[in-house]
């Protein structure tokens, strides 16, 4: 059977999605408490991958049957050609590409706007209404970054998702996030909220919950060091990247590592997606 | 101190899950390979072909295995082979020959033959002469020489992997 045809199957039968996920990089200008990949601006290994090795990976993605592009890190505009990039990726597949937000000058705007034709989202992280709640998760001025970036990204016509992560918040925090974003014209579908997960700096400071086998969709994830379950799995702790997760060192053709990707998970059971979005 | 990560089950790539025990056990060796489990879908089959019983018998195979590690002064794959040669029916006089804790000669001239092609193999490949061939096929066919041959240049492989990394024989 092709590869093609058994990613259509084990995609049927709920056994992995058919989004492909991409590590642009692991480099990111914040720092927070609960990062999966002890992301920060002075990280020592950047693991990150060129645009080259991005578009073609989508490329051949595309050929085998992926459905759409999911694009996280670390943060993706601390790479320099990024809006080019995405524009590049989403007008191959359709793209949800993950930010924080904080780094849209005027000019990076400006380079975004071709996105606003694309099928393409940027989804990003929002953890509460109050300014220093928010910021308290994520860094300083990290609310007011956000609060600028939002809608001017959706004045460009350029699609907005918001990415929550819980921790502690309430339940009348999260709903007055939702006031918000509403406010923006961003609807509740466009909404993600997801509990912390206990791998990589958040494992290491005691948050979140760890996630059971089934507990996370397989979706496969491209990174600097291989192919992994999903996008929670190429997580770093004390700077070594966890490998219990990996399942190919090789990236390159793209179909090697997705005929692994197969082979596995269609020996595990079929589980609930209840985390699809990282971040 | 090992410059590779031993991993344990539980942190190992789970294609690499199957190389580890049912109690979580595997040798040092394994533990550092299954950083790269994509080698193991053929390095393992391989290597549990060649040091298996074959055309040659586990006996002789073991003495070669001892001998390219001691030349190779690999502190892993003596600790792993003496035992093993001991118990595959190599006997404590010629384990100490080739460990050179006695004269090679001290070996009957079918090992004493085949361990002087093995050495040369090893150190010297090029000085490997017609008639040394010649004498080691009057105790093994062509094929068995084939055989060790690989086995020579896997154990080589594993020699400088296990020393150049560090491998511990424990751990
Ligand atoms: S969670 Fe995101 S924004 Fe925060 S440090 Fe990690 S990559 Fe950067």
């Amino acid at each position: 059977m092709s590869t093609q045809t058994t990613l259509e199957t084990a995609v049927e039968e709920g056994r992995c999605g058919d989004r492909l996920w991409l590590y642009a990089t692991y480099h990111c200008n914040l720092a927070c408490g609960y990062c999966l990949t002890e992301s920060m601006p002075a990280i020592a290994n950047r693991r990150t991958l060129s645009a080259e090795t991005m578009i073609r990976v989508v490329r051949e993605a595309q050929e085998l049957g992926f459905g759409a592009i999911g694009i996280t890190g670390g943060e993706l505009f601390m790479l320099p050609g990024a809006a080019e990039t995405l524009a590049e990726i989403a007008s191959i597949l359709p793209t949800v590409a993950l930010t924080n937000a904080t780094l849209f000058t005027d000019r990076l705007l400006a380079r975004l706007e071709p996105l606003a034709e694309l099928d393409i989202a940027l989804q990003i992280s929002l953890d509460s209404d109050e300014p220093d709640r928010n910021d308290a998760f994520r860094g300083p001025e990290n609310f007011a970054k956000v609060e600028r970036a939002i809608p001017a990204l959706l004045e460009r016509g350029i699609t907005v998702r918001i990415a929550t992560t819980v921790e502690d918040q309430t339940e009348d925090e999260l709903a007055r996030l939702c006031v918000l974003h509403r406010s923006w014209g961003i609807s509740d579908d466009d909404h993600i909220v997801r509990g912390v997960v206990r791998r990589g700096r958040a494992e290491l400071a005691g948050m979140g919950v760890t996630p059971g086998v089934t507990d996370i969709l397989p979706e496969l994830t491209i990174t600097a060091d291989g192919a992994f379950l999903h996008p929670f799995g190429p997580t770093v702790r004390h700077g070594v990247t966890d490998l219990d997760l990996l399942v190919s060192r090789q990236v390159a053709p793209l179909e090697r590592a997705a005929e692994r990707f197969l082979r596995l998970v269609s020996d595990q059971p079929v589980g609930t997606d209840v985390a699809r979005n990282i971040r | 101190m090992s410059r590779l990560r031993l991993l344990q089950r539980d942190e190992a790539p789970l294609p690499a899950r199957s190389i580890y025990g049912a109690d979580g056990s595997a040798s040092p060796l394994k533990r550092s390979l299954a950083n790269a489990p994509d080698l193991l879908e053929t390095l393992l089959p391989f290597l549990g072909q060649i040091y298996d019983e074959g055309a040659v018998d586990l006996a002789t195979k073991e003495l070669v295995v001892v001998r390219v590690s001691q030349l190779n002064a690999c502190r892993y794959c003596l600790a792993a082979h003496r035992p093993l040669a001991l118990e595959f029916g190599v006997d404590e006089q010629q384990l100490a020959a080739v460990c050179d804790e006695i004269p090679l000669d001290s070996l009957a001239d079918r090992e004493r033959t085949i361990i002087e092609w093995s050495d040369r193999y090893v150190l010297d490949p090029g000085a490997i002469t017609d008639e040394l061939v010649a004498r080691v096929l009057d105790y093994l066919r062509d094929d068995q020489m084939v055989e060790l041959a690989i086995l020579i240049g896997a154990t080589q492989m594993l020699n400088h992997f296990c020393t150049a990394f560090d491998v511990p024989p424990t751990a």
